[in-house]
């Protein structure tokens, strides 16, 4: 996983809560199979959204206090933070056209 | 490097520690609404067994690339003298891949009950390629190539607590799993052997996965399937590596859910290849419920009898079968070439398969060792370098045979015993070794069967082959009967064997 998407407990306030451009975090733990095969997408959208959105990844089994924090029961969970607050939220493997589709209709203009 | 990245959260070298909590999966730990407890404050921590110095630290903070344990070598970083098991050390592609590590400077232990020499023997066969004993192989490997091998005679079906004995006490940090019954007809031949097949492949992994969870949990476990586990789906939907990629959709009825990380359809072709497809939900479980970590490899078909560590005294060579349980095609037709024997397609010989030879199939290996899964990943590859119908292949033994060997090589069409589509699409991805692994194809096919046809030729060997040509044609029908099968036609070549013969490369003397 490349380091510059890589949210932990350590960097999630300043990363994401009080990123001043919406953030995408996508939940996950590396016996996840779903999470593994979404994330060559994941890295994709983040290349692509560059500047528009933060597209990030949080490992659940390192991180257990924000993944109960945000009550993840099941992985991948997508998680769209806009000005610290959560806009939008879905679970289970995502194609890249259904995370575009989820981050339009949370009226991100991207 | 391919693995320049990895971290420690893949390295088997280090112990998780602090709320390392894998019952988890897919569940949530904390109950809702209730008050966080305070353990979910502890995070999980390394510990290096190797540097113990470094204390507890952020398992993703240290690349291999940064970490002096890992050492450069043409095929990645590589664990400095890293311990490496192979169950079915003294088969074709084990006692290939022990030489190979070997001369890598890897720690090769390995596990073998001689499984393969009986089934050979009972069938009245023999290896053409005349090989050592363990003791001989054992004695020869360190003499010749200065490598040292760790052997234990162990069934890893009847005889776990030895396995798990001996693997406490290696250690290993990555354990290659070739240790079942390779053979598709050999499972079909009656109801003893088709239990034989599925008990000693589908429960030994079994136990094995048991020994891993309670001994080495954080060891990589290179698994051998088989591309022939997908079977070959009519509809020419592609055969996908292991899982459906995130943008596969399923729509149904007006409505549409990613397939992403879902296990593709599974569609075996005989009782041994069913045997592979347990392993394939044995070992997904066993990651998914005690975290180990393992590559389930779906390889193609193998050819080929060269690695420079085999070829390097004739006390080193690796098996090769020709009978029709245990020999595969491409090296089964090298030998029908050399003896006269019409070179066999089934059917109407258009079936497609990918094949990989044997010295690359060994750098995939290697790769993959070099690489390590996550805690609890599941990760699949097909492990194959090119696709080929079975009547190009024919084809191209017969042209090499004919050109720079003399022989007037024919190829015929016989009844086809198995139940298989010998016509169909095939559209396989073998994308992931090349992309995420580095892995490029190195040997040229037309010479691997050049150099097979001129180890194969000699006198000994020929003789070998003679011996039991026989056992070529087979007599193993998928329906239960027993009789040779008969010839449908024999094929003009004159016509195919014009074939473009810079396509390949063709080797020149
Ligand atoms: N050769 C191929 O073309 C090919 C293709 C795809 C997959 N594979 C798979 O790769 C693996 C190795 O294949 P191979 O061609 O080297 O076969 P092989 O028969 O030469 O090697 C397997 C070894 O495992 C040993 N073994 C079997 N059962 C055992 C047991 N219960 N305890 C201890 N040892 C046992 C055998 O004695 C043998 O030496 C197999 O799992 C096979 O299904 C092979």
């Amino acid at each position: 996983m490349k380091k510059d998407i890589r949210f932990t407990s350590a960097n999630f306030k300043e990363e994401v809560l009080e990123s001043k451009i919406p953030v995408l975090v996508d939940f996950w733990a590396s016996w996840c199979v779903p999470c593994k095969m979404t994330e060559p997408v994941i890295e994709e959208l983040a290349n692509e959204l560059k500047g528009k959105i933060k597209i990030g990844k949080l490992n659940v089994d390192q991180n257990p206090k924000i993944a109960s924090e945000f009550n993840i029961g099941g992985v991948p969970t997508f998680i769209l933070f806009k000005e610290g607050k959560v806009v939008k939220r879905e679970t289970g493997a995502r194609s890249k056209q259904q995370l575009l589709e989820m981050i339009k209709e949370a009226g991100i203009s991207i | 490097m391919h693995n320049s990245n990895c971290t420690c959260w893949n390295c088997p070298a280090i112990d998780l520690k602090g709320k390392v909590d894998f019952r988890a999966c897919g569940q949530s730990t904390t109950e809702f609404g209730k008050k966080k407890d305070e353990t979910s404050e502890v995070y999980i921590m390394a510990e290096c067994k190797r540097r113990p110095e470094l204390g507890l630290f952020d398992p993703m903070s240290i690349t291999f690339e940064d970490c002096p344990q890992w050492q450069k070598t043409p095929y990645g970083y590589l664990l400095k003298d890293m311990r490496v098991m192979i169950l079915g050390i003294d088969g074709y592609l084990g006692w290939t891949l022990a030489l190979w590590l070997g001369s890598l400077g890897c720690r090769v232990s390995g596990v073998d009950n001689y499984n393969r020499r009986k089934w050979v023997k009972e069938r009245g066969s023999h290896t053409v390629i005349p090989i050592s004993s363990m003791t001989e192989r054992l004695h020869s490997a360190k003499e010749v190539l200065g490598i040292e091998i760790d052997f234990r005679e162990i069934d890893i079906l009847n005889e776990k607590e030895r396995l798990k004995e001996f693997i406490d006490e290696v250690k290993p940090e990555a354990i290659v799993h070739y240790a079942e019954c390779p053979s598709a007809p050999f499972s079909m031949i009656d109801v003893d052997h088709a239990i034989e097949v599925q008990k000693n492949n589908v429960l030994g992994t079994l136990g094995l996965l048991f020994i891993m969870r309670d001994v080495v949990p954080e060891t990589s476990l290179l698994k051998l399937g088989t591309m022939g586990e997908y079977g070959t789906p009519l509809t020419g939907r592609p055969i996908f590596e292991g899982m459906f990629p995130a943008d596969a959709v399923l729509h149904w009825d007006g409505r549409e859910w990613s397939l992403g990380g879902e296990l593709t359809p599974r569609d075996p072709v005989s009782f041994y290849h069913v045997s592979k497809v347990q392993d394939t939900f044995n070992v997904y479980e066993a990651c998914k419920y005690w975290w180990l970590r393992s590559y389930d490899i779906m390889q193609g078909v193998i050819f080929g009898v060269h690695t420079d560590q085999v070829s390097a005294d004739p006390r080193l060579r690796t098996r090769l079968d020709i009978d029709e349980w245990f020999g595969t095609i491409i090296n089964r037709f090298v030998a029908q070439a050399i003896v006269g024997i019409p070179l066999t397609l089934y059917g109407r010989g258009n079936q497609i398969r990918g094949f990989i030879a044997l010295r690359d199939a060994m750098e995939c290996m290697t790769r993959l060792i070099a690489c390590p899964p996550e805690p609890g990943q599941y990760a699949v590859v097909n492990q194959i370098s090119g696709v080929y119908s079975l009547r190009q292949l024919a084809y191209l033994v017969a042209q090499i045979g004919r050109k720079y060997f003399d022989l007037d090589v024919q190829v015929q069409r016989v009844e086809n015993p198995r139940v298989e589509a010998d016509e169909h699409p095939f559209e396989a991805l073998y994308e992931k070794l090349p992309k995420n692994y580095g892995f490029t194809p190195k040997v040229n096919i037309a010479k691997e069967i050049y150099r097979m046809f001129e180890l194969l030729s000699k006198p000994q060997i020929r003789e070998r082959i003679e011996e039991k040509k026989h056992l070529i044609i087979p007599k193993t029908w998928w329906s239960g009967v027993k009789r040779e099968v008969k010839r449908l036609e024999l094929l003009d070549l004159k016509e195919e064997v014009k074939e473009d013969e810079e396509r390949y490369k063709i080797y020149q003397r």
